[in-house]
């Protein structure tokens, strides 16, 4: 008996001009790994919350859809909130109550459990997750990973038969993100459970999914395997390809009929390939010449810590970023990163060393958008910045927002707001721009949008300074990275010789082609460097 | 050290307080004063050690005194006369031994009070609400949770403002008021937008289904029905020597107190046991582990 399915489905938004969902048709199965992928806008959630009736938005219905057999909306109320589990994007915003107990408890609370079963399945249910530890602590007191995790558990301890994840890692560093998508592995893997995610790290998710499903423009485009879905994207030369694990993209081009979801697959290829055959050029040349030889940020054995008592955050820090470059400062989590970024915004300062700044304006763009955004469109909100209409016209062009003037800042998808935001900050001027995880829950598009639009600025001499997570970004678009850990840079370089000397830290390409090749650090790379020794 | 009266169920720990601070209030026999602010002192840093030592000292003694001096400034009664203020109005002692009496007490009520916050965490608050009212204990569990996330994110708000040169402590007072307000509308815009993706994650999870029930993790066991009973006696004792009025002392004109019987010396124990039940539990938990040979 299928969980879910769908025939002729489509859906339309009270005042919506198109379908947002047209005529689709899939059934999943009970026990199925299922990947969504589509970019942002494509109509993924809209899908997703048709599935959880309480939660799908209004508007016209045209088909069927059916759980286990019977139309979705005669599912009572009670039946739908503990068969069907939805676990939304932001990690706090779903949290209800003040301690971990509680909020496990909250679902079953619903239900009207007595306190002998809520003990039980809480009890069961922080056993399975590992996390008894934190039941009594408040919710403030966990990490983004932790709170994500207690969400799943929450839902968990109602004891569904499938959940139903929106991007539940975009918020996540890739720590958090990681440890979470494995929870879920092993939900489906040992309970059976029935998962339905979308997700943008494709590169750790398709390897556990059965099927994935494309979804482009409100149509279900794709409905296949992970490696046919890849296969049918390639052939298609659909943009959602460059989506797919960097293995896939390097292995499909160079090898008839060969799409690899795994690094050790990718590997296994590449080697494959290459074996008795001799490598004429292991390495790529490439030119690491400064912009210029100014220097426009200089930290001189700097040190801070929060606390008179407390140990040094920030010990005998020494680096220096030129005029025009492009900086990344990498690493794990609470090693002083996001600290430095204060120190040189002027928000903290140093109790030992020397900090010199070469330039005045020195503007952050912050994590979260939503703190810039004051006005009811997105033009008046650019105006409660700088009145002059000029300036204006060029930062909507600079960062494509022309089209999107009109709208309400909160109405924006996720990308369109960290360009908002981003807008907002150009209006200032600046000349050493501080960014703090610019990339986080972006998708593939997006990015490439912000890293075209930073390279527009650092060849008009502006300086970036960015902390983030994200490898594969600062691989592809950074001119120089710092490994930061604990409270120093341990290693600094031009991005491609840094990241071609690191064997964990480094790009998905990589550690795929590292015994082969040299410096193939971007799929760029590694693709020209095939090819180099192809024949 | 680790409290074993906290480990206590809420109705216990909150029975105990209500009776103890309530009788704190009312009982102005000194040797009734000094049993209960004596109790609550040693139990003050037993919970909080050297910090409430210093509270004790640095903030409590003084400020018993000054209320103790001015008591006999604006109270003229009494018997005994020990001289006359430059308006002509008399200094007695017995308005000065009253002024002592009464900031003792005040006093006596603030450092229970401040053993009372110390046990009485905000989820046992909120189970004994929950079982008045049930509604009330997942709002105040609520609010728990949002008034530390609104405050960092109002933090987030204005460090970033302040990126932009638009936080409160930046340019003059008109424009700081200013930069106030639009963090303040910044936070209900961002507040709300978010409060709809926790509507949504109550909902589904079944929030608004009929029948909902209240979960707590405390459990009545044995010992708390012990305790519980034992509780019991030791108030309805002292309510019925209060209500005999044995613990009643006549201040004005003259101080009287009432004779010592067999009885009242019974109310008294009683109340000595009250006082120095947290400590006398502690002790007995103490002295349980060293039977028991653990912590060879």
């Amino acid at each position: 008996m299928a969980l879910f399915e769908l025939k002729d489905f489509s859906f339309k938004y009270p005042f919506g001009e198109d379908y947002a969902l047209k005529r689709i048709n899939l059934t999943i199965e009970k026990g199925e790994f299922i990947t969504i992928c589509g970019d942002s806008g494509s109509g993924k959630t809209t899908l997703m919350r048709q599935l959880k009736p309480v939660l799908a938005p209004h508007g016209e219905k045209e088909g069927e859809l059916l759980y286990e057999e019977r139309d979705i909306n005669r599912l009572d109320l009670r039946e739908q909130a503990s068969k069907i589990g939805y676990v939304l994007q932001n990690p706090d915003n779903q949290i209800v109550t003040d301690k971990v107990w509680h909020e496990l408890a909250f679902g079953l609370e619903s239900l009207g459990y007595d306190a002998a079963e809520i003990r039980l399945k809480v009890g069961e249910m922080a056993s399975f997750f590992g996390i008894q530890h934190w039941f009594h602590k408040k919710v403030i007191e966990l990490s983004g990973g932790q709170k994500q995790l207690l969400n799943l558990a929450s839902i968990m301890a109602m004891q569904p038969e499938v959940i139903i994840l929106d991007e539940p890692t975009s918020q996540l560093d890739p720590v958090g993100a990681i440890n979470f998508l494995d929870t879920i592995k092993k939900i489906n893997r040992d309970l059976g459970i029935t998962i339905l995610i979308a997700e943008h790290r494709l590169e750790e998710i398709l390897p556990m999914s059965d099927r994935v499903f494309v979804i482009d423009g409100g149509k279900l485009l794709i409905d296949a395997t992970p490696t046919q879905a890849g296969r049918l994207l390639k052939e298609m030369n659909h943009p959602m390809f460059y989506a797919m694990p960097s293995s896939m993209q390097i292995v499909s081009h160079m090898v008839q009929d060969e799409y690899p979801l795994t690094i050790r697959e990718g590997r296994q290829s590449i080697e494959r390939y290459f074996k008795n055959k001799e490598i004429r050029v292991p390495r790529l040349e490439k030119s690491h010449k400064p912009a210029s030889d100014k220097k426009a940020i200089e930290f001189k054995h700097v040190y801070f810590k929060y606390e008179k008592e407390g140990p040094d955050i920030i010990s005998d820090l020494s680096f220096s970023v030129n005029e025009g470059e492009f900086y990344g400062l990498l690493g794990g989590n609470g090693t002083g990163k996001t600290t430095t970024l204060n120190l040189v915004g002027g928000m903290l300062k140093p109790h030992h060393g020397k900090i010199n700044l070469a330039k005045k304006r020195i503007v952050t763009l912050p994590q979260n958008p939503q703190a810039l955004f004051v006005k009811k469109t997105v033009l008046e909100d650019l105006r409660d910045i700088a009145k002059d209409k000029d300036a204006i016209d060029r930062v909507t062009k600079l960062t494509h927002m022309a089209y999107l003037l009109k709208a309400h800042p909160y109405d924006l998808s996720g990308g369109e707001q960290q360009r908002l935001a981003l807008a907002k900050i150009l209006l200032l001027e600046p000349q050493i721009l501080l960014l703090d995880e610019p990339t986080k829950g972006m998708d593939a598009y997006f990015k490439r949008q912000l890293a075209q639009i930073l390279r527009e600025l650092t060849s008009k001499g502006v300086t970036i300074l960015m902390v983030s997570h994200d490898i594969e970004f600062c691989a592809q678009y950074v001119d120089r990275c710092g490994m930061f850990f604990n409270g120093d840079l341990i290693s600094e370089a031009p991005s491609n010789i840094f990241f071609s000397r690191n064997s964990f830290y480094t790009t998905s390409s990589n550690r795929m082609s590292r015994f082969v090749f040299e410096n193939g650090v971007t799929i760029k790379d590694v693709i020209t460097l095939w090819e180099k020794n192809k024949a | 050290m680790v409290d074993c009266f906290e480990k206590y169920h809420p109705v216990v720990n909150f029975v105990y307080f209500f009776a103890v601070i309530i009788f704190a209030m009312f009982f102005l026999h000194p040797v009734y004063m000094a049993l209960s602010l004596s109790g609550a002192c040693i139990y003050s840093i037993m919970l909080n050690g050297k910090k409430a030592l210093k509270f004790n000292l640095v903030y409590m003694l003084p400020s018993m005194l000054v209320l103790a001096c001015v008591n006999p400034l604006f109270n003229h009664e009494g018997m005994t006369i020990l001289f006359y203020l430059k308006d002509g109005n008399p200094f007695t002692l017995e308005s000065i031994i009253y002024g002592i009496v009464s900031a003792t007490m005040i006093i006596n009520v603030i450092i229970w009070f401040s053993c009372h916050n110390q046990i009485m965490s905000s989820d046992k608050i909120m189970y004994l609400f929950g079982k008045v009212i049930p509604a009330s204990s997942l709002i105040f569990s609520m609010v728990l949770r949002f008034v530390p996330l609104y405050k960092a994110r109002i933090k987030t708000i204005s460090n970033a403002q302040k990126c932009i040169g638009n936080d409160v402590s930046q340019g003059n007072v008109l424009r700081r008021a200013r930069n106030g307000l639009k963090i303040l509308s910044i936070m209900v815009t961002w507040s709300l937008e978010s409060s709809i993706e926790t509507a949504d994650s109550m909902k589904a999870r079944g929030y608004g289904l009929k029948g909902r029930t209240a979960f707590s993790i405390y459990k009545m066991t044995l010992k708390d029905k012990v305790v519980i009973g034992l509780l019991a006696i030791l108030i309805a004792l002292v309510a019925m020597g209060a209500c005999s009025g044995l613990i009643y002392v006549n201040y004005f004109p003259r101080i009287q107190f009432t004779p010592v019987t067999v009885w009242s010396s019974f109310v008294f124990i009683s109340y000595f046991l009250l006082c120095y039940m947290p400590i006398f539990l502690n002790i007995y938990d103490e002295i349980m582990w060293r039977i028991s040979g653990q912590n060879v």
